[in-house]
């Protein structure tokens, strides 16, 4: 591909814009996983399950969740990982 | 708004941002709140309700959200609240 040097500075003005933005929301979002850490949270899922765990951690690509004390309809499980493509939504309070 | 929520991008989800928003999932619930972040990696968005007394953050997950309304903007109150929601609390100053 060729491009213009005009067009590939207002690319690179561009991009450099979006990772910026980047930057700022995942900041944000990092600093409320970071909130949440030994807090006890509600897990909206699918089929309208919902289960409450202490939260440890997630990975960097947001796909899993470890949590403690995770309050199944069938009992405790002390620690367990939730895959987080099987959550609506979570809360808790701050 | 109907848009493909994960695909729009960090320019434009940034413009949601410290906005009252509503939130509308996949199954039909909706969640309002104010916006304060959306991950770039998952699209999932943080919300933030508050009262008085007590606050509370919801994140909805990138892939549940169907649709986001902007209801409102923040006032100078509360953009100063949002900001401050999710500081960790001031480091003890070094000074001697």
């Amino acid at each position: 591909s060729i491009s213009s040097s005009a067009a590939s500075e207002s690319d690179s003005e561009q991009l450099q814009k979006e990772q910026h933005a980047r930057s700022v929301l995942r900041e944000g979002f990092l600093r409320c996983l970071l909130s949440m850490t030994n807090k006890k949270v509600q897990f909206q899922m699918y089929e309208n399950v919902k289960v409450e765990a202490t939260f440890g951690a997630s990975d960097i690509d947001v796909l899993n969740f470890q949590v403690s004390d995770l309050h199944t309809p069938i009992g405790v499980q002390k620690e367990a990982l939730i895959r987080c493509q099987d959550v609506i939504s979570f809360t808790f309070d701050i | 708004m109907d848009c493909d929520w994960p695909l729009l991008g960090p320019l434009r989800w940034l413009h949601y941002v410290n906005k009252q928003v509503k939130v509308r999932t996949g199954k039909g619930d909706e969640h309002s709140g104010w916006l304060l972040s959306v991950d770039p990696v998952s699209a999932s968005a943080v919300l933030l309700t508050f009262s008085e007394t007590a606050a509370s953050v919801r994140v909805v997950m990138g892939h549940a959200v169907k649709e986001v309304e902007v209801l409102r903007e923040a006032d100078e109150v509360t953009a100063e609240r949002l900001r401050a929601a999710l500081l960790p609390p001031s480091p003890p100053s070094l000074d001697p």
